[in-house]
């Protein structure tokens, strides 16, 4: 097999393309056959790194070098400097001190941000997604190899308990206990899904997993359904991801050629079929027994449980459900054992994290960093400190369903047991940071906004529980809001958690929670002084009230 | 067996047990709103929300399976504000403003609630967006401002009538019920079998024909049996004053579990005919009103002086007693052909066939419920004998399979996996080539000699083939040429491929009257009489024209038509709603029918005017019927 010597990313998202890129990408391809280079460079593309100040722009590795903006008529310069001539072409380079955005952990392969641990990013951004040699030669399928061949599924289950590996999806359930339980339910048929639907606000860590490193989501899932006694299996992704789609449907067809999916993988007798569904929008499909549901062609609408999915799936049929990190951990962990992987992170919560980083502060980006670390050292460290010098006043996680954490829990270790010890929860992995110009209600008004919407309506505490607390937070927010108010948002958090069918429902009332218990005195202002405190609240019917 | 404790109390009940059917099978009372026993319990309303010792948070009772040792709280005051915050969450959502609905007082399960947890008002302002009226349907309003978004509706349409018009649009704040994708009720796919109103908790969805016109408190109810057709459904006839207020499926009868078709459930309530109130006897070329003596003395002499040169015609509508009598006076006064108004249905051909194999053959229809391929000849089901469609259309999503073989328009054309259009007249022949196919034949040459797509032909075989329970279902109301020949070639694939086998024959005693041998093509040539006992059926156009050139004609009927028109002597008798009987169903179930209403003073039963009749010519009248039922017959009489 060919191995690459450098490889040219050409940016390709819809404001590149904008600006001409796939002019750019055809002048690489014409180029490089030119200077005879086809064979030692390999050439693709990649969505949104934010990097829209330099559109379109062209990442070449080894060196990660960032070139931009980029017209057809650089290319042929580009090609003869750097690639031909092995010589960084300076006069293109993009201004580093620019660097923002999802474009930040790229430039960390030049050592420029301390400390990240990259497992299962570790090829993203690295190989050419594209290619199923690349992923090889970079340690891929080595795992399901060493699975297929010399070992049991209960020795891959006792590896990942040993591991102590947790889901990423949000709820951190144990991932080797989950197999456990689907292989042992007794069954002709089972699923494995990769739950790839992503839709929290401002989460993307899993696209860049699945768009940077295909094959090892693949790989993946192909070792869970051998552990659990799977024989087929579906990748339901995000509808918006069609790049990461269009990658994956392409590495499944690779992969099927190489015989790594399909029959008799590695002359083992398994088999193994992979499907892709595209989801189509709702945020409560990301919840399994939705998205099972929506498989099924049905309404997504998550089921009662128990039963759970484990035993009563897709079909009625035992099922596997697992997070796009979750599985990304996992041939990482067999290649390297259990001993190994507890070596990141902390005793109880071992390995890394993905976050995103948004908000008030200095870098803004995607990070993987070992379970353990603190808010302070995410904010300070990765994301160059607070923009403008202004305070932290409190982060949320999770994109919607996490916690709104206040300032003084920044040095709370971000690991599964330490937040459930603080009564704050993780999520997904996103990590809004707000300083002090932002208004808790305000805050919650967005989040109640965003739950209303998306609520499946099922039931009818969250359908409506949802619309009302809108409704009163909103008030609130004019101006019109009474004491009473809060009583009523209380109730309706409280009854949020205790009476939905599903997360949604029963995390929807965090936000209210949260800063009744963080921010009461600030809340209490836009009722009794008819003031927003941090003068964010229109307080537009303050004067019809007063009149 | 599992055991658990529910306010205090140690029960035992069967595993899978859910906890709200625990709770009620000991006595102890759980409020619900989206729950019902007909269907798969859904969990959405969260009423019936309960504590579980242990438990993160409350849990929802009607789908929570019991657990050993599970500790359950129904009555704590944790579930009873929950109720309640629950309750005051629907009625902020839409229009509840209950004293201007149809459903108020009394018969709404959502007032009912609240009462019961002892609210006076609205905790909290409503504030709804108003939605349109939807009044597009014949029989149904859909007030979508009175909807609790339970989904009883959409979930009764799909798991009971296979139908699946209704479903939710959007989510969230803006879920609503929607028929299709959005098309006006009326408009949709909708075949008014009028199951989602019956099952509505609220005034959401309202029948437009019996709306305001007495609550169920205000009304009685009688348990009887729908006489529209063989299936011999199971129903509730509410009445106020001796007036026909509304008809509903029995939730609690074995054969039809509530459901009806629009022919059980609305037809009733929007007959217009008239009706024949007193005797009538033919004088100077018209029709006059008669005493009921005259009537039948004028009806005895003509018997006795056809001698015999006479025909009988009775509807497959009447009951087995009126049936019987009907027989007897008949023979008595010599009359031979005594026929039934379904001549040579293939009730009788599958009759025939027992007769000559000597014994049944045809199956429950339980049978046809749990089937998973179903091979339908002829009849389209979705039109007459709909509840028998129900049963099938209800199991295709869990993967089992329709073929039709009959018209490429059919009713089933959204429906079934394959349509395959044989010629009339070919069905017999077909189903015998089908039968060799399926032990691999060449279904290229059977597709060309019947004009098929080979294609489907071949994917019929193939779900035929790898069916593990399937149903071969002879529908009776087609106009087969061969009757004889086609029943036998259904019957050979049932029993090839050990299939069960059910014709769906016709009327509501079609079997009885093919038992007591009221089975051939009706001949009336020679007949100076003709005796028809119509009772209070509906003839087709072709039918009555048997009856244009009868020198004299005697008719028992409910309503005025064409025949009465013509007849010489018309006695008034009472409609199905009035009289008690028996009926065999479809399937050989003996069902009894109730009155519902009083007749009108004058009319007599079918029954009752035979008695009369046989009194007057001195004929004895036995109750034979139950040994007539014993003969051989396609069907096992219970
Ligand atoms: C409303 C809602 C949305 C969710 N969305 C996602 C999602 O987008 N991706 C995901 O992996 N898990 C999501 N989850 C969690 C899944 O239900 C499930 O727990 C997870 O896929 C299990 O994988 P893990 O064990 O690997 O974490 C969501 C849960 C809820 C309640
Ligand atoms: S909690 Fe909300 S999202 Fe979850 S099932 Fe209920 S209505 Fe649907
Ligand atoms: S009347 Fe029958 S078919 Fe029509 S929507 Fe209601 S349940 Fe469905
Ligand atoms: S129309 Fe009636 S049955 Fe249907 S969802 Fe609304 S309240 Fe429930
Ligand atoms: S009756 Fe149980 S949730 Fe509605």
């Amino acid at each position: 097999m060919k191995i690459k010597r450098s490889m040219v990313l050409v940016s390709s998202d819809p404001h590149s393309l904008d600006k001409g890129a796939e002019a750019v990408y055809q002048r690489f391809s014409e180029e490089l056959k030119a200077f005879d280079l086809s064979d030692e460079i390999s050439l693709s593309k990649i969505s949104d790194m934010e990097r829209s100040d330099v559109a379109p722009f062209v990442i070449v590795y080894p060196e990660a070098t960032v070139y931009g903006p980029v017209t057809p008529d650089d290319v042929h310069f580009l090609v003869e400097e750097h690639l031909f001539k092995g010589r960084i072409a300076t006069r293109l380079q993009a201004p580093t001190k620019e660097l923002t955005g999802k474009i930040a952990w790229l430039s960390a392969r030049s050592g420029t941000l301390p400390a990240e641990q990259r497992i299962v990013l570790e090829r993203a951004g690295v190989i050419d997604p594209d290619s199923i040699e690349d992923y090889i030669v970079h340690d891929g399928y080595q795992a399901l190899g060493k699975v297929l061949t010399g070992m049991s599924p209960t020795d891959v289950i006792e590896l990942l308990k040993q591991s102590g590996l947790k889901g990423r999806g949000g709820a951190g359930f144990p991932t080797g206990s989950k197999w456990q339980f689907v292989a042992g339910t007794k069954s002709e048929k089972k699923y494995v899904i990769c739950n790839a639907d992503e839709s929290e606000p401002g989460t993307f860590k899993d696209r860049l997993i699945l768009e940077g490193d295909p094959h090892s989501i693949i790989e993946a899932m192909t070792i869970a359904a051998y552990a659990v006694g799977a024989d087929e299996g579906y990748l339901y992704i995000r509808g918006e991801y069609a790049l990461a789609q269009a990658r994956l449907l392409k590495a499944i067809l690779q992969a099927k050629q190489m015989g790594f999916l399909g029959e008799n993988i590695f002359n083992s007798g398994f088999n193994f079929e992979l499907h892709v569904h595209g989801g189509a929008g709702a945020y409560v499909c990301g919840e399994e027994t939705a998205l099972i549901e929506s498989i099924e062609g049905k309404r997504g609408e998550p089921r009662p449980r128990p039963p759970y999915p484990t035993t009563n799936g897709l079909w009625d049929k035992p099922t596997l459900v697992n997070n796009v990190e979750t599985l990304a951990n996992v041939p990482p962990i067999i290649r390297n054992g259990a001993a190994w992987f507890k070596s990141f992170g902390t005793p109880t919560s071992p390995g890394t994290k993905v976050y995103t980083i948004m908000g008030n502060v200095n870098l803004t980006g995607l990070i993987e960093v070992p379970m353990g670390i603190t808010l302070r050292e995410v904010i300070t460290i990765y994301a160059r400190g607070m923009k403008d010098g202004k305070q932290l006043k409190l982060a949320q996680t999770g994109g919607s369903s996490g916690s709104i954490i206040p300032a003084r829990l920044q040095d709370t270790p971000m690991d599964y047991d330490s937040y459930a010890k603080a009564g704050v929860s993780m999520g997904s992995g996103a990590l809004l940071i707000c300083n002090e110009d932002t208004c808790v209600v305000d805050l919650a008004k967005v989040l109640l906004n965003f739950f209303r919407f998306e609520s499946c309506g099922k039931c009818n505490p969250c359908r409506i529980g949802n619309q009302r607390a809108f409704q009163i937070l909103t008030n609130i927010s004019e101006g019109l809001g009474s004491m009473n108010d809060i009583d009523a948002l209380q109730d309706i958090s409280k009854w949020l958690f205790e009476m939905s069918n599903c997360g949604l429902g029963q995390t929807a009332g965090s936000p209210i929670k949260d800063i009744l218990n963080h921010f009461r005195e600030e809340v209490e202002a836009h009722i009794q002084q008819k003031e927003c405190p941090a003068g964010v609240c229109a307080m537009s019917g303050k004067s019809t009230q007063t009149v | 067996m599992v055991n658990l404790t529910i306010d205090g109390k140690t029960i035992e009940v069967k595993e899978g047990t859910t906890v709200l059917n625990a709770a009620r099978a000991n006595g102890v009372e759980i409020p619900t709103l989206c729950d019902h026993p007909q269907l798969t319990p859904y969990g959405g309303c969260r009423l019936c929300l309960v504590e579980v010792e242990g438990a993160r948070t409350l849990q929802p009772s009607c789908t929570l399976p019991v657990n050993n040792n599970m500790v359950v709280h129904t009555d704590s005051e944790k579930v009873r504000e929950a109720r309640k915050f629950v309750l005051t969450m629907i009625f902020s959502e839409r229009n509840h403003f209950c004293p201007y609905c149809q459903v108020s007082g009394g018969d709404c399960e959502l007032q009912n609630a609240a009462y019961d947890e002892g609210m006076t008002h609205w905790p909290l302002q409503p504030n709804w967006k108003p939605f349109p009226v939807d009044a597009s349907h014949p029989y149904i309003i859909m007030e979508h401002n009175r909807c609790i978004l339970c989904r009883r509706c959409v979930r009764a349409c799909g798991e009971l009538v296979g139908n699946f018009t209704l479903g939710f649009e959007e989510r969230g704040a803006d879920s609503a019920l929607v028929a299709d994708l959005g098309l006006p009720l009326g408009e949709s796919s909708c075949i008014g079998c009028g199951t989602c109103v019956q099952i509505c908790p609220t005034g959401a969805l309202i029948d437009r024909w019996s709306a305001y016109q007495g609550k169920e408190t205000d009304v009685e109810i009688t348990k009887t049996i729908c006489q529209g057709c063989s299936v011999g459904c199971g129903i509730e006839v509410l009445t106020r004053d001796n007036r026909l207020v509304r008809i509903e499926g029995d939730w609690d009868a074995e054969i039809n579990g509530g459901v009806l078709c629009d022919v059980g459930r609305f037809e009733p309530k929007t007959d217009e005919r008239e009706r024949v109130l007193t005797p009538m006897l033919r004088k100077d070329g018209a029709l006059k009103a008669a005493t009921w003596e005259d009537a039948l003395a004028v009806i005895s002499s003509k018997m006795k002086s056809s001698n015999g040169k006479a025909a009988a015609i009775a509807s497959t509508r009447l009951s087995l007693e009126a049936m019987d009598a009907f027989n007897q006076v008949c023979r008595a006064a010599g009359i031979q052909s005594v026929f039934s108004s379904e001549e040579s249905l293939p009730t009788a051909a599958a009759w025939k066939i027992a007769e000559k194999v000597g014994k049944p053959f045809e199956s429950k229809l339980d049978a046809l419920k749990q089937a998973d391929c179903y091979l339908l000849i002829g009849e389209d089901l979705t039109k007459d004998h709909q509840v028998l469609s129900f049963f099938m259309k209800r199991n295709l999503p869990a993967g089992a399979s329709l073929i039709h073989v009959g018209s490429a328009d059919s009713g089933f054309k959204n429906y079934a996996n394959v349509i395959l259009p044989v010629a009339a007249g070919k069905e017999a022949e077909f189903l015998g080539d089908l039968k060799t196919l399926l032990n691999g034949g060449d279904s290229k040459a059977t597709a060309a000699k019947y004009g098929l797509n080979e294609e489907y032909l071949a994917e019929s075989v193939k779900l035929m083939k790898s069916a593990a329970k399937p149903a071969i279902v002879l529908g009776s109301r087609y106009d087969y040429k061969q009757p004889v020949e086609t029943c036998q070639a259904a019957l050979d694939i049932a029993n090839a491929m050990k299939a069960i086998f059910i014709s769906s024959k016709g009327g509501a005693n079609s079997l009885a009257a093919a038992q007591m041998g009221m089975d051939d093509a009706i001949d009336l040539t020679g007949a100076e009489m003709v005796i028809l006992a119509a009772a209070d059926d509906k003839f087709s156009q072709t039918f009555m024209k048997k009856f244009e050139k009868v020198p004299f004609l005697v008719v028992f009927s409910s309503y005025v038509s064409p025949l009465t028109a013509s007849a010489d002597v018309v006695l008034p008798v009472r409609n199905w709603l009035e009289q008690d009987g028996h009926f065999v169903n479809l399937e050989g179930r003996l069902l009894s029918a109730k009155a519902a209403l009083e007749a009108p003073q004058d009319v007599l039963s079918t029954f009752e005017a035979l008695e009369k009749l046989a009194a007057g010519m001195n004929v004895k009248l036995a109750s034979t019927w139950k040994d007539a039922l014993k003969t051989t017959s396609a069907v096992m009489v219970d």
